[in-house]
């Protein structure tokens, strides 16, 4: 029962992955009447008839002298090579060499902000669960409110603003010199620790308050379960109960989120990264878009949507197999 | 086919009452301590935006009013003007709740009309329309929201209804799905059953009984979906990517950022719109809290504000879904349901 | 144990964080030789084949790391020797057309070149023969040939831009095979077609054939960036073409590191797509008259920024010297605070016009838009524009008011004044605008705006998000002559601006007219349709013969009367309405480097500025 549901889960997957390509692939050529036109705008000197050699020289360049049906498949093949396309900026460098270069410095801040939320967050959430009712758990509840109803990016602004531009605590941006000048050494890994500190500050907040929130809920919820109440009727310690017992059991709703996050944090980046001149996959993405440039952009919404399915389907597998109350049942 | 149904159960008297009592449902919104709190809120924001041509000293649409730019808080301008533009920036701070209010609460209430038209057909009809109606849902689910609404604001547009009618689209997917999984279980309840017995036509319940018993996950949802919308927006307009003629609070600190507010020390001008956006998210937000523990009694406090948090993975709804008393599961619900393979609720269903 | 093991993790995450909130002794502008440039980018090129790039700054780089075969200096009308040392038309015989001090003789030129059987102008350019590339070969006319040649040869190149360029060399390609001969060196067909050349000159002097204007040599010398033959010829074949888009492992080890014969290289270890170093060229073949190096500055590094705010902040903190963008005339009150400043605030070069779509086609006619076909309405609206106003309020006063001829008053030889002869007086304007508006369209609701037909005049004005304020502007002063308009957002994408396609009512529109480029941008501006910048499809007959005598003509006296007598009829046609001429401001920081110039139209980051510049004597 079990594989027939894991092998099914595996599939079903694998179509929503070809849906969303095919989606990818289409949703940036609605409206485009002739993507060569906006590749190659025309300049002033070009008669009617130099620009039709102009942009039937760029279509066939970048692939548009065939049909749009023709042009996805060509995608399609290109993508079962692990080819993602080459990019339309000048010298054609491959989509895939692009995200990749860019990656990692997303990759630094979402980790970082998942770290620090997940560590003082779950801290948070146990106290304030353990301590129902009591301060702690009015404090979490009332920051939770206030923190949530205002945007990230006004916090980065405050941020950047306060302790960037008139105290001058950390860089109100990133120097560029932080990613030419990285060589693994002690030194810039701190250099982007400084650069990265108000980034990752200001998406901390909402993070930590998040896991925070969400492991307070799911302790309260194993706390009223059959089980604790059995255990402590058994007469185990309080702390044996709340350590092994509680927080064990509240792990797969943390693991959940944490699953969607990682990828939420990815594509919620754009506007941070904005902010502080992060060159992350955010400020590429915004540049992809600025410029027209299709198989970057659709290089990046594929990566993304690629890192939601997997953690879904390795979220809703691991759930399968360890959680025994969850069983799997065919209604057909 | 109308005829009025013969009410034999304790779960159906429980809706006819819920539907009828809406009024008192405001009542017990109002006598929640924070209840007030958000509807006072809700309401000075809806009288401001409505009476803004009163309240505000200049009218910051019209070129006109425009006075020497960059001016510091003083009587006259209570903040001042914009370094860039010369506008005065109280005025478009109360003009702006008009735009930042309409775009939230309609994407909110058209996000539950078309989610609870798209739920309850699914749930209710089944077979092919619940399955395509459930593939959506799911695809939706994959595709990074912003970068996606970024596309599709290059693609189709920036005028507000483009942008709203863009909301709708990606944000019904959270809410179909809980109503959804709320109506599979209305539709087993007896009094469905009753009514399709006495021969009632599938529209007749699924308006008359269904959509009635969904009633109040409906107007949770737009509250919180409104706060949501409204986060949204600023964001999208902070990037440059909304309405480029109306001034909205998002759009007042992208230009406050963009016009050099921070190099200039105007603190003013980038501060007023954060605080406008977060008073009119925090009170939608605060209502819709309240609405959920009146009819969550359970769950009690703070769940509401995680739920936020998973806004834009719109998976909230659902959530306050599965922590309700009558539909409880035990467990989590796998992040998106596998079509009929999917974790039973009648594991979820013992006392 | 559990509170212990919390405070554990407590004291972790302080000291991770104490550890980040030190700064780590970021050290700015740490090279004292180095000019560090600001630069507000989408993002830095990678590939530097200097043809590939018109976006950003790569054209900036790609000048500096590569020589055109002349640069034009707008102020004499000369061309300025790069690669090419000298160059003169000649007649038949290869015999150069000059008067007795070595200028162009244009009087002979005519009498040689009038008869209609000859189909093109001869051009003979000597070039420099003490030319290096970066890896140490000789430049030659074989390198000038190979890069005109295979500019204009689709199977090898198909590069859009190169065809442009081009397209007045009389050197054809079809389909691979070459058609017509336009390019005559020692080693091709130089001899057969009787252009002697002497053995020791082979290297120097190459004969080209252009169209018969006076303009066709422009861009075969300003804009073609010479390629070096011997790194591009063993790689480029029809399949893996000069502009690939999928270039291959070789062609792209030559895109990243280039080999060009400008004043820089680049340092491609420290380069990157968040820098661009540039190192000067101890080998290059031009200097200063005592023979120091042209420049002064050994390296230039660009540091890419996202954002003006933030780049600014970068010079006012002192992290960059020199911001290689203009500025809003809005932060001029910000820079005249600090100290150590230098901001260049130069006149511009371009003019704002208001362009009314005079002619829409047919499908996109309707009444209001009529309206703007009647010249008089139009007059009407010219007279309501008050240029002084929107330099005030637009551009803070950093503007001059545009002439209706739209030629730049600072261009001596080709203004004429004549085109200006609206009345000065703002009052008179809108009085005499509304006199001829009430002969139009008399009626008018209770707000004051006239109506047609019992409906309010209402124009669009397309614009980009920046030009709003200036259109909101425009709105009050159309308001005095009770026309209404408004805003509307031009799409980032050209076909979703509808300029193309007539779907407009008018739009803001910046021109720039000067010698070197009015042969193409008259035509383009007010003559040809279609695909042009005529947007407005502007149809005079009379301006049209004018512009192509203009063109044709082999006589560049002619030319100057005939640009004169042009003006007067573009300022009576009304279509592009003059609104101001913004001037570039931009800045730089003077504690390490000291000389900046105000070039007209330039940021302070300018040639002339780089010649000139030297170290501070103020330490730090």
């Amino acid at each position: 029962m079990k594989n027939t549901y894991v092998i099914k889960r595996i599939f079903y997957s694998l179509f929503v992955f070809v849906v969303v390509i095919t989606l990818n692939f289409f949703i940036p050529r609605i409206g485009v009447v002739d993507p060569a036109e906006r590749y190659y705008p025309p300049q002033g000197n070009m008669s009617e008839i130099e620009y039709e050699i102009i942009k039937q020289v760029t279509r066939k360049q970048y692939g548009f002298d065939v049909s749009t049906w023709q042009q996805y498949l060509n995608y399609l093949q290109g993508l079962s090579k692990g080819d993602l396309g080459k990019s339309f900026r000048p010298g054609s460098p491959a989509v895939i060499d692009l995200i990749v270069e860019r990656l990692p410095w997303t990759l630094v801040l979402s980790v970082s902000t998942l770290l620090i939320g997940l560590i003082i967050g779950v801290m948070f959430g146990v106290v304030a669960a353990t301590k129902r009712g009591r301060w702690q758990d009015t404090l979490l509840l009332n920051a939770s409110t206030i923190m949530v109803a205002i945007p990230g990016f006004f916090i980065a602004l405050m941020l950047s603003f306060y302790l960037g531009f008139e105290l001058e605590v950390f860089p109100a941006y990133t120097d560029s010199n932080m990613v030419a000048n990285f060589d693994w050494s002690l030194a810039a890994i701190r250099t982007v620790a400084y650069n990265a500190a108000l980034p990752v500050l200001s998406m901390a907040v909402g993070s930590i308050i998040g896991h925070a929130q969400g492991t307070r809920n799911a302790v309260i919820a194993v706390t009223n379960e059959d089980f604790i109440l059995t255990a402590k009727a058994k007469g185990l310690k309080q702390n044996t109960i709340r350590y092994k017992h509680i927080l064990r059991n509240s792990m797969l709703p943390i693991v959940t989120s944490l699953g969607m996050s990682i990828s939420g944090l990815i594509g919620g980046q754009v506007v941070i990264e904005q902010v502080f001149n992060w060159n992350g996959m955010g400020t590429l993405f915004l540049e992809a878009n600025n410029t027209n440039d299709y198989p970057l952009m659709m290089g990046i919404m594929l990566l993304l949507s690629g890192f939601t399915i997997l953690a879904i389907l390795i979220t809703d597998l691991v759930y399968v197999l360890l959680d025994p109350r969850v069983t799997v049942g065919d209604k057909r | 086919m109308k005829k009025k149904l013969p009410i034999h159960h304790g779960m159906a008297r429980g809706i006819e009452k819920r539907l009828k009592n809406t009024g008192l449902f405001i009542k017990r919104i109002w006598s929640h301590k924070q209840g007030k709190i958000g509807l006072t809120m809700v309401g000075f924001l809806v009288v401001v935006a409505i009476f803004a041509p009163y309240i505000a000293p200049f009218n910051p649409y019209d070129v006109a009013e425009r006075t020497t730019k960059g001016l510091p808080p003083s009587s006259k301008h209570l903040l001042g003007t914009t370094i860039n533009t010369g506008q005065d920036i109280f005025s478009m701070l109360v003009y702006g709740t008009r735009v930042s209010l309409i775009v939230g609460v309609t994407s909110g209430i058209c996000i539950a009309i078309v989610g609870s038209i798209l739920g309850v057909a699914a749930g209710y009809i089944g077979g092919l329309v619940d399955s395509l109606v459930m593939r959506i849902v799911d695809i939706m689910l994959v595709i990074p929201t912003l970068p996606l609404v970024i596309v599709l604001t290059n693609v189709l547009g920036r005028d507000y209804w483009t942008i709203i009618l863009i909301f709708v689209a990606l944000g019904w997917t959270g809410l179909a799905r809980t109503i959804r999984s709320l109506v599979l279980v209305l539709k087993n309840s007896n009094y469905v059953k009753a009514a399709e017995l006495a021969g009632a036509s599938r529209w007749h319940i699924m308006i008359r009984h269904i959509l009635p018993g969904t009633s109040h996950l409906l107007i949770m949802s737009t509250a919180l979906s409104s706060a949501g919308i409204m986060v949204a927006e600023a964001g999208l307009s902070f990037l440059g990517l909304g309405d480029p003629t109306a001034i909205s609070w998002g759009k007042m600190l992208a230009e406050a950022q963009r016009g050099g507010a921070l190099l200039f020390g105007a603190w003013w001008w980038i501060l007023t719109p954060g605080i406008g956006i977060f008073l009119a998210v925090f009170s939608f937000m605060r209502l819709g809290i309240v609405m959920e523990e009146i009819m969550n009694p359970r769950m009690q406090r703070s769940s509401g504000v995680y739920k936020v948090f998973k806004n834009l993975n719109s998976a909230y709804v659902e959530e306050v879904f599965n922590s309700m008393d009558d539909y409880a599961k035990i467990g989590v619900t796998p992040a998106f349901e596998h079509g009929k393979g999917e974790v039973t609720h009648e594991t979820g269903l013992k006392a | 144990m559990a509170k212990k093991l919390m405070l554990i993790i407590m004291m972790g995450i302080m000291v991770l964080c104490l550890t980040s909130c030190q700064n780590p002794g970021q050290i700015h502008r740490p090279n004292a030789d180095t000019l560090y440039v600001g630069s507000v980018q989408a993002s830095f090129p990678t590939a530097y084949m200097p043809w590939l790039s018109r976006e950003g700054i790569a054209p900036t780089i790609a000048g500096m790391l590569y020589d055109s075969l002349f640069s034009y200096d707008e102020d004499t009308g000369n061309f300025v020797p790069s690669i090419g040392q000298e160059w003169y038309y000649v007649d038949q015989a290869g015999e150069p057309i000059l008067t007795e001090d070595g200028s162009i003789d244009y009087a002979r030129l005519e009498e040689v070149y009038s008869d209609p059987s000859h189909k093109y102008l001869a051009v003979k350019v000597i070039i420099h023969d003490n030319i290096t590339w970066s890896d140490g070969k000789p430049l030659t006319v074989e390198d000038v040939y190979y890069s005109l040649d295979i500019a204009t040869n689709n199977l090898l190149s198909n590069h859009a831009g190169a065809l442009a360029w081009t397209s007045d060399l009389r050197h054809k390609y079809t389909n691979g095979v070459l058609t017509q001969r336009g390019l005559f060196t020692y080693e091709h067909g130089a001899r057969e077609q009787g252009y002697e050349i002497a053995e020791e000159d082979k290297d120097t002097v190459i004969y080209l054939h252009v169209n018969k204007v006076l303009g066709s040599v422009m861009p075969l010398f300003t804009s073609v960036l010479i390629l070096p033959k011997h790194i591009w010829e063993p790689v480029v074949t029809p399949q893996n073409q000069l502009n690939s888009a999928a270039p291959t492992e070789e062609t792209l080890y030559r895109y990243r590191y280039p080999v060009g014969s400008g004043q820089f290289v680049l340092d491609t270890e420290e380069s990157g797509s968040q820098q661009i170093v540039l190192r000067r060229r101890t080998d290059y073949h031009r200097t200063k008259e005592d023979g120091s190096p042209l420049y002064n500055i050994e390296t230039i590094k660009y540091v890419l920024y996202q954002e003006i705010n933030v780049a600014i902040y970068a010079l006012l903190k002192g992290h960059i010297d020199v911001l290689d963008n203009s500025v809003s005339s809005n932060y001029l009150q910000l820079f005249e605070k600090e100290k150590d400043l230098f901001i260049s605030n130069a006149p511009g070069t371009y003019i704002q016009t208001l362009v009314l779509n005079v002619n829409p086609v047919s499908s996109e006619q309707n009444p209001i838009r009529d309206l703007l076909s009647i010249k008089d309405f139009r007059r009407a609206i010219a007279l309501a524009v008050n240029q002084e106003d929107l330099i005030k309020n637009v551009l803070n006063g950093a503007g001059i008011p545009a002439s209706s001829g739209l030629m730049r008053s600072t261009l001596p030889d080709f203004y004429n004044p004549d085109a200006d002869y609206l009345p000065i007086d703002y009052q008179a304007r809108v009085a005499e605008a509304n006199a001829i508006l009430d002969t139009i369209v008399p009626d008018r609701d209770k707000d004051g705006y006239r109506l047609l037909n019992g409906e309010r005049i209402t124009f669009s004005i397309l614009g980009s998000p920046g030009e709003q304020d200036c259109i909101s502007y425009l709105e009050i002063q159309f308001q005095k002559i009770g026309i209404k308009v408004n805003y509307a957002a031009k799409g980032t994408q050209p076909e979703s601006t509808y300029l193309y396609t007539s779907r407009f009512d008018m739009t803001l529109h910046g021109v720039s007219f000067s010698l070197s480029n009015i042969d193409i941008m008259y035509n383009a501006h007010f003559s040809a349709l279609g695909r042009t910048s005529n947007y407005g499809r502007l149809v005079n007959r009379e301006l049209d013969t004018l512009i192509e005598n203009m063109r044709f003509t082999l006589n560049l006296n002619t030319k100057y009367d005939l640009i004169k007598a042009i003006q007067p009829i573009l300022a009576e046609e009304y279509y592009k309405i003059p609104l101001y001429t913004s001037n570039v401001i931009s800045v730089a920081r003077t504690d390490r480097f000291i000389g900046y110039n105000i070039v007209e139209g330039s940021t302070v980051l300018n040639t002339s500025t780089l010649q000139n510049l030297k170290k501070s004597n103020v330490s730090r």
